[in-house]
């Protein structure tokens, strides 16, 4: 160790949270003890301002070059200690934060082997420290386009926002229209506005912004690079109509021969489509009003005839040649607003989804319900005629583990709404079967008020089964529900006519794959983790991707487009920033040992290394590379070094924490 | 109690419910989310075939016989401490009361002593305008406590020596305008 070396170790008590496990005196003489150490304190909260004074202070009065402070998760105040060297004039890498809180204190019962333990890491800490070097901050410049994906509610209030402010976006959307699930829905609780008369000027909005470049039935199929410069590559799928040409009258649609076939089994596209053609628009409202072909229904496409389509229309948009394609941008930042989908519950056998013909899921009763739906808005039994009674089953895939372990959130709040618009449009008794009724949000519970007084039935208890088999009178013709009422202890079989199932929200169809193209994580549930569940609830642990709306997890339309703007607003701060700091601890070839065998060049997951065939090295692109140590490790020769993780000080900190 | 394992809606009295409501106070039951306040606030619910908080989820499903015949509305002691705390400001001692005029006029008061104190005592209420402690007690034993009649003695022979049951009742002034109250009262079906 080289004698020049002047350490300062400060030791946290964070509170009790490490003083009541650990022997904070103990560790301050510990560390006075170690070689190079110049001074060791504790103090109760060294966050805190009289604690960062503290260093300050030390550093001039000491000399020290060398800061170590013992405390939380560098994920926790690493930014915060680096900062204080800074201000006192001391380069921020020549920090070192030991965890002895969620690694020792937090973690153990035995307060002595904990006391061990901390001063091991302490140890080891300052063992480091003695071989940090000085790094070289470095800064980026911040593009100011900005990716959406997604084009529901929670991308169009991102993209608007941001474009709003002046601001370049390019919004992609995987199916033919933007709109999302919102465009669906008749009514929004709990005030039962009119879901399309709240979108649909924000979906014209979009489509005509001058900032917003749209790309509908696209999807992204690639991201590189790095916060202020992300690169992405869209794949825009063929829709066999020309964007530009078409003037959306319809023609091809009215003259169609073809039928569009739903999914199998699909009862809600069954509902949603009802019979329509081949080349179809997805709704009246669609943004853009431009048809797609389903290639599966065209006759032209399966049997190799009729192009009817293309004779009718009068500004020959109708391409039968198109292919998918592809378009590059450079953006700043990205905001994931990928959304949802609602869980299938043909795998709960015991409600027969799929089987009885008059139990639908929740979307099938929105797309029913909905005025533009096949049964123009009316509520309406699989023989036509209105149901008398509506039983609606909650938490069906949610709070299940066998399923989705979380609750879906929304649920309670539709079904009440579903209640409401079945009394008041066919007066049918109406049937609750709930777990617990969570109405949490503004004007929620006053809804719920509502319902009671509307003499909507509330059956505490989950449903076992639902059957068509009748054994007691008044149950032929009906679907049987069995469920405890756990209210009144005891097992009820309450017959009606019409079953919706409360399905779930879960991760959409992708999600991983688009969250690991923008390197972004998922958790156990399928959704986008944030950066922190509390502070940072928009941001992810990549700088420069945000997330907004039901990808992070699921939400009503007031969070959804709450998180929007929230995140619209962290880009906008990116953005007017104009730069940003990113990590020096890159990695670095010693071109002397470089045997030029390439095999970092593919490893790299930040395509930050080519090969330079003059020399016959790799090189590393610093502004690209990120310092995750792959390449450190892969490579054969040892010539590649991690600056910030060198040998000696990773070989020095095991030393420390053996000794 | 409920006796049946498995209850199918076809046993159940639909009709119950709008019944209910029709009662003086019965319509705010609609607003209950079955909390538990109530129950856990009622000093004899320990007594009770089920607490006022089941009764108005029987209610809601139907259950008319076991409503009606349940001890509960009997062993109702209005204290009001329900009505005072119940989140949703639904009478819930109305309530009890709405359903325990509606058990005496179905006859479903066999071996309800409370019923028999009840009636006697608006019987009394109506014949002196106030209540006559020494009639309601002989009256009230003769009725729901013949074969117990004897166990009440030396109970009442302190209450006579320590001048608690006067012989005499005591009538009040203008008796006809109360009596008028109460007939009004019973029209309305709020007796």
């Amino acid at each position: 160790m080289d004698s020049e070396e002047r350490i300062g170790v400060y030791i946290c008590h964070c509170g009790t949270n490490i003083a009541s496990k650990v022997d904070i005196a103990e560790i301050v003489e510990f560390a006075k003890g170690m070689k190079g150490v110049i001074v060791a304190k504790d103090y109760k909260f060294m966050c805190s301002d009289p604690g960062q004074g503290l260093i300050e202070k030390d550093i001039k009065e000491y000399n020290l070059n060398r800061i170590v402070v013992a405390s939380c998760s560098p994920l926790m105040h690493e930014k915060t200690f680096r900062k204080v060297c800074e201000r006192s004039g001391l380069n921020p890498y020549l920090f070192t934060m030991a965890n002895i809180r969620e690694q020792c204190s937090w973690v153990h019962i035995d307060e002595n082997a904990a006391t061990e333990k901390a001063k091991a890491l302490v140890a080891a800490a300052i063992r480091r420290s003695a071989f940090l070097e000085p790094l070289e901050r470095r800064e980026v410049s911040i593009n100011p386009t900005t990716l959406v994906v997604g084009g529901g509610i929670a991308g169009i209030q991102a993209s608007l926002d941001l474009a709003e402010a002046g601001k370049k976006v390019v919004l992609v959307e995987r199916e033919p229209s933007i709109g999302g699930h919102m465009a669906k829905f008749d009514k929004t609780f709990p005030t039962l506005d009119c879901a399309a008369c709240i979108l649909t000027p924000k979906m014209v909005q979009v489509g005509q912004h001058p900032n917003i470049e749209l790309f509908t039935y696209s999807e992204v199929e690639d991201v590189s690079g790095y916060v202020g410069n992300f690169k992405v590559k869209i794949r825009k799928k063929a829709r066999y109509v020309d964007e530009n040409l078409c003037n959306g009258c319809g023609m091809c649609m009215e003259k169609c021969p073809g039928t569009r076939v739903p999914r199998k089994g699909n009862v809600h596209e069954r509902l949603s489509l009802g019979p329509t053609s081949a080349i179809y628009l997805p709704s009246m409202q669609a943004v853009p009003a431009v048809p797609v072909i389903d290639r599966n229904s065209c006759i032209y496409f399966q049997k190799g005839k009729c192009r009817i389509c293309e004779k009718v229309c009068e500004r020959d948009a109708i391409n039968f040649d198109m292919e998918d394609e592809f378009h590059e941008f450079e953006v700043g930042n990205i905001i994931i607003a990928a959304g949802f989908q609602t869980f299938d519950p043909s795998v709960v056998i015991r409600y027969r989804y799929g089987l009885l013909p008059n139990v639908l899921t929740a979307m099938d009763f929105e797309i029913m319900n909905c005025a533009s739906g096949s049964t123009g808005g009316k509520i309406l039994k699989s023989d036509g005629t209105e149901p008398k009674s509506v039983g609606i089953i909650h938490c069906v895939g949610s709070r299940d583990k066998r399923y989705h372990e979380y609750c879906s959130r929304v649920c309670c709040m539709y079904a009440l709404k579903f209640a409401h618009l079945i009394k008041e449009k066919t007066n049918a008794e109406v049937y609750n079967f709930y777990i617990d009724l969570r109405c949490f949000g503004k004007g929620y519970e006053e809804f719920y008020d509502r319902l009671l007084g509307e003499d909507v039935r509330f059956v505490r208890g989950k449903v076992g089964e639902i059957t068509d088999l009748a054994i007691h009178p008044g149950e032929q013709g009906k679907l049987i529900i069995r469920v405890e009422d756990t209210l009144i202890g005891a097992v009820r079989r309450v017959p009606v006519d019409m079953v919706i199932l409360a399905t779930g929200l879960e991760a959409p169809e992708g999600l991983a794959e688009l969250a690991k193209k923008c390197n972004v994580s998922v958790g156990k549930d399928g959704f986008i983790i944030e950066r922190h569940p509390k502070l940072g609830p928009v941001a992810t642990a990549t700088d420069g991707v945000f997330i907004a709306g039901a990808c992070q997890s699921p939400k009503d339309i007031p969070d959804t487009v709450a998180q929007a703007s929230a995140a619209s607003s962290a880009v906008l701060s990116m953005i007017m920033r104009g730069k940003i700091e990113i990590e020096s601890a890159t990695a670095e070839i010693d071109e002397e040992r470089c045997s030029g065998c390439r095999i970092c060049n593919d490893l790299c997951p930040y395509m930050a290394i080519s090969f330079e065939e003059e020399k016959g090295v790799s090189v590393i692109n610093e502004a690209l590379c990120k310092g995750c140590g792959t390449c450190v490790a892969a490579c054969p020769s040892n010539a590649i070094t991690a600056k910030h993780f060198t040998n000696e000080q990773i070989f020095s900190e095991i030393e420390g924490l053996l000794q | 109690m409920i006796e049946k394992d498995i209850v199918c809606e076809a046993g159940l009295e639909h009709n119950f419910l709008e019944e209910i409501y029709s009662l003086p106070g019965g319509a705010e039951i609609k607003k209950c989310i079955q909390c538990g306040t109530c129950t856990g606030s009622c000093p004899t619910s320990y007594v009770m075939d089920y607490g006022p908080r089941k009764i108005f989820s029987l209610i809601r499903a139907g259950f008319r016989d076991e409503v009606l015949n349940s001890n509960t509305i009997w062993f109702c002691s209005s204290c009001y401490t329900c009505t005072v705390r119940c989140p949703k400001e639904i009478k819930i001692t109305d309530v009890m009361y709405a359903l325990k005029r509606l058990a005496i006029k179905e006859g479903r008061t066999k071996g309800r002593k409370t019923a028999v104190l009840s009636q006697t005592f608006v019987s009394m209420v109506n014949k002196y305008g106030r209540n006559h402690e020494t009639e309601l007690m002989v009256r009230y034993i003769l009725k729901a406590e013949f074969f117990n009649a004897l166990k009440f003695v030396t109970q009442g022979w302190n209450l006579l020596s320590n001048g608690r049951l006067p012989f005499k009742p005591h009538r009040i002034k203008h008796i006809n305008e109360i009596r008028k109250i109460l007939k009004k009262v019973d029209e309305l079906g709020e007796i």
